[in-house]
């Protein structure tokens, strides 16, 4: 019988089964945080850079661009998340509940989750385009007046939330259609004994027990609105809209790394950003918890 | 009321349902016309004859064979990596018994929070000082793992029962032969996904490339759309052609495997 | 063989599962180790496998200890009780996979050979192919058992093997167990619940509550002798009487009846008796209707369970159970008197202490 050191409630040779992965999230994940902090009070360019102190952030404070891009941002967050959330709401319900092929329907819907935005967005750019696009055609056809979606100031960011919106659909309604699946059947049986319609059983019955679904879902697209880059670079062709309309905050970010060649500014926009995404995180989870709590 | 209310649902059902499919039947169909007939008011829909010559051009004008080669490279690379890493990592954390085990776990779950936009400019910057730009290193290096898939095939491996890795070990199996003929095999849905699930989202990955190649060489199929977009100007013929391209082998892989990957999404709302 | 000194067992969140425990093994022996849920038996177990890690003691197989040992070099098989079969392997596989991994690799065809001789042993041979998730639990049972004997190990050990039967089977099952560790001669030590399975197949048993061995002897002595309260309470059944009664000078008074003390055998008293409170266990068959006798009651209701009928009646508000052969034709609401076997009935201190 062999005697070795072993514990089997310690055993050592755990962390060389983590050593990859830990390096890797170290380097990678870790390391960049906190120079992303350490960078946000440096000026100059990425060789050469020297302290600064907080003087960044009162650039950033003072940019009206910045702000441009926050209150766009916000903007689109704001609108996009709840209106992708009612549709696909209303989109999983009807096939829930009122299609027999539902995994035909599911893989209709799910489609645009896993194409490339870019590749998504020539074809958009294409129906929205001015004068031989598909969009204005259809409207023209029905008697509205034609719209200049790509190349006005002032239609930049309505194009991009409806973008923003055909996009969010997929996630969302496989996800709802999967907390429809979680709630047991015995609710239905009961709501419809004791006379329910079906309204009735949706308000009372399924939203109830879709409520950690929602807010799940809720929480994810707020954070991904609020980081939104690939959807503007991909409808307005590498640019943040005509003359910068549609310019969201990380595209703000990209252009001061990238382009400007200031990443300290960049850094402080970055850190700003996330503190906003985490207050916000925060702020729903207490709003919800309390609707919760009445509900 | 009844039936108006299921007749009314399904007209709307049907009609987004167009309005998801339809951008992507009419790129296909965009991609096989002439520029006349694609810029036609009003539109066209159907082309008067497949214009496959499209793709030849699309071809000649940039290169997105070496852009489809180097995506389909560092996918893979990337969905290897990631799956032996996180399966080795998740493996450690579900089923063996260490101090601090408590203390990576939370570590790896508050790291989640992080978004990667934050980190990634960061990134460009390590990655620049290694020297590394314009290589498939920096497209590799920075995905060899993944958060998100360690937390989720920790849990994933936790619903199996402990008493498998117990018997295996009384039976004598090193950690590794337990691996390769026990756990694998019975994770195979897990992996599964987890593997898919990577590999597209590798494939359709922009800001990171963008970031670290802009060497035709290097570039990645996304990216090369992009820039193909900007080049041709208005051949909108050609780009719907291109975009064609990019999105078609993961079409072709979402068709053989959308129930693993649907049910992957869907059971924990794993985001690409 | 097996020898456990001064094993204790603290888990993380503060609970002592087992504490101070020290027993021996012989080779060959069938052991159980007995006891109800949480008193440490699985616990016990696995600290000898190997899956636990003691807090304090030592754990000896043939004089050498092995607590820092790793399982697959203390040789031992486990039966779990969820059996763990591989589900993506045959029947034939899960059962070579031990022969088949580690250090003592052997080549297939050996292998194969070995484990088909187990298979034979074991009467499953025409399961091979199967995968386990279409077996029924008794074939399971089997294969896991097989599985731990292929690599011939000195000690099998088994979790609540029967647990997971239903109750024909697992009177059937519990003989086959017994019979073939009886004919491999492998010391086996296996964990259960069940008192009347404990009874049935083990050369020894070891009965455990909260962490502490309570007795260790074999079956019939457990069942004869009982060491306290609790030993009494938990072996037989139905479930022994006992009845809080008072020692009053030469006398034992009870609200519904009185014994002197000198019906009591003076041999059999552990201790000297002094007055003060005890608990009067009688076994349901050491109380019997008679012409003449201490006890008496109505007869509340008749169990008719085949070959014996359950008398349940009242003392003083106490229930209290007699077992007579089916023959006796005595109904409900007869009232009839009962005599003790004096010789067979314990008497405890109100501490559990066995005093005769």
């Amino acid at each position: 019988m062999g005697k070795k050191n072993y514990n089997s409630e310690n055993q050592l040779k755990a962390w060389y089964f983590l050593l990859p992965a830990l390096l890797a999230i170290f380097v990678f994940n870790i390391y960049p945080l906190f120079r992303a902090f350490f960078m946000s009070f440096q000026k100059g360019t990425l060789i050469n850079p020297r302290f600064a102190g907080v003087e960044n952030y009162q650039r950033l404070l003072s940019d009206p661009v910045f702000f441009r891009a926050l209150k766009n941002t916000a903007f689109y967050s704001f609108t996009v998340v709840p209106i992708a959330l009612i549709l696909s709401l209303a989109i999983a319900w009807v096939i829930f509940e009122k299609v027999k092929y539902k995994s035909f329907f599911e893989a209709i819907f799910f489609m645009p989750y896993i194409t490339s935005t870019i590749a998504i967005g020539i074809v958009f750019r294409y129906f929205f385009n001015g004068s031989y696009g598909l969009i204005n055609y259809l409207l023209e056809f029905f008697g509205l007046p034609r719209v200049n979606w790509l190349d006005s100031v002032s239609m930049s960011m309505p194009t991009l939330i409806l973008f923003g919106i055909w996009t969010s659909l997929a996630f969302n309604i496989i996800i709802l259609l999967a907390g429809f699946r979680n709630i047991e059947k015995e609710h239905y049986k009961i709501a419809k004994m004791f006379g329910a319609n079906e309204w009735e059983i949706f308000v009372k019955i399924t939203l109830p027990q879709l409520l950690p679904t929602l807010t799940f879902l809720l929480t994810v697209n707020l954070i991904g609105a609020f980081k939104i880059y690939t959807q503007v670079y991909a409808l307005f062709g590498g640019q943040a809209g005509i003359a910068k309309s549609a310019m969201t905050a990380v595209f703000y970010i990209y252009d001061k790394f990238h382009v400007a060649g200031r990443p300290g500014l960049a850094m402080a926009a970055t850190l700003v950003l996330f503190l906003l995404i985490l207050s916000i995180t925060f702020f729903q989870q207490l709003i919800l918890k309390k609707v919760g709590r009445k509900g | 009321m009844k039936k108006i209310v299921t007749l009314l649902s399904l007209l709307f059902l049907t009609l987004l349902g167009i309005i998801t499919v339809f951008p992507f039947i009419y790129m296909i169909l965009g991609g096989l016309m002439t520029y006349r007939e694609a810029t036609s008011i009003p539109p066209t829909v159907i082309p008067d004859s497949f214009q496959w010559v499209n793709y030849l051009t699309v071809f000649e004008k940039a290169p997105f064979i070496q852009y489809f080669i180097n995506t389909l490279f560092v996918s893979l690379v990337t969905t290897l990596a990631t799956v032996l890493t996180s399966l080795f990592a998740a493996f450690a954390l579900a089923t063996l018994e260490f101090r601090y085990k408590k203390v990576v776990m939370v570590g790896l779950i508050s790291l989640l929070m992080i978004p990667y936009e934050s980190i990634i400019f960061t990134n460009y910057n390590t990655i620049a000082r290694l020297g590394l730009l314009n290589s498939y290193t920096a497209l590799i290096l920075p995905f060899l793992t993944s958060i998100f898939y360690i937390y989720y095939l920790t849990n994933y491996l936790k619903s199996i029962s402990r008493s498998f890795y117990q018997a295996a070990k009384i039976d004598g199996a090193s950690d590794m032969e337990y691996i390769k003929k026990i756990l694998i095999p019975m994770s195979k849905p897990a992996l599964v996904t987890v593997g898919i699930l990577t590999f597209i989202s590798s494939w359709n990955s922009f800001l990171w490339p963008l970031l670290v190649t802009n060497d035709k060489k290097f570039r990645l199929l996304n990216n090369g759309l992009s820039a193909f977009t900007s080049e041709s100007g208005s051949d909108v013929h050609l780009q719907l052609a291109a975009a064609t391209l990019t999105i078609l082998p993961i079409v072709l892989i979402y068709f053989i495997f959308r129930k693993e990957i649907i049910r992957g999404v869907a059971k924990n709302g794993i985001k690409g | 063989m097996i020898e456990v000194i001064g094993l204790q067992k603290t888990f993380d969140n503060g609970f002592e599962a087992l504490k101070q425990v020290d027993f021996t093994i012989e080779k060959g022996e069938l052991v159980c180790l007995l006891g109800p849920s949480g008193c440490g038996k699985s616990t016990m177990l696995n600290l000898i496998a190997g899956l636990l890690q003691p807090t304090d003691g030592d754990i000896r197989f043939k004089g050498e200890s092995v607590i820092k040992t790793e399982p697959k070099d203390r040789n031992i098989g486990f039966v779990f009780q969820n059996y763990a079969l591989y589900p993506h392997m045959t029947v034939l596989e899960n059962i070579m996979f031990p022969l088949l991994v580690g250090d003592n690799k052997k080549k297939k065809g050996d292998a194969k050979a070995i484990a088909e001789k187990y298979m034979e042993l074991t009467n499953i041979k025409e399961l091979q192919n199967k995968k386990p998730g279409t077996l029924s639990g008794g074939q399971q049972q089997r294969v896991a058992i097989t599985r731990a004997l292929v690599q011939e190990p000195e000690v099998l050990l088994l979790d609540e093997p029967l647990s997971n039967l239903d109750a024909r089977l697992r009177l059937k099952i519990r003989e086959e167990i017994r019979r073939l560790v009886k004919e491999v001669g492998i010391t086996t030590i296996f964990v259960t619940h069940d008192q009347e399975e404990a009874l049935s197949i083990s050369d020894k048993i070891i009965l455990l509550e909260d962490g502490k061995i309570q007795q260790e002897d074999d079956p019939q002595n457990l069942y004869l002798e009982p060491e306290n309260l609790f030993v009494a309470k938990f072996i037989g059944n139905p479930i022994i009487n006992f009845l809080p009664i008072e020692v009053v000078d030469d006398g034992i008074k009870h609200a519904s009846f009185d014994l002197p003390l000198t019906h009591f055998i003076e041999k059999r008293f552990k201790k000297s008796i002094t007055n003060g409170k005890y608990y009067l266990g009688m076994r349901p068959e050491d109380i019997l209707p008679s012409d003449s006798g201490p006890l008496k009651g109505k007869i509340q209701s008749v169990e008719l369970i085949g070959r014996e009928r359950i008398l349940h009646f009242e003392l003083a508000g106490e229930r209290v159970k007699s077992i007579v052969g089916v023959e006796n034709e005595i109904t409900e609401g007869t009232t009839v008197t009962f005599d003790l076997a004096y010789h067979k009935v314990f008497l405890f201190s109100f501490d559990g202490e066995r005093i005769y």
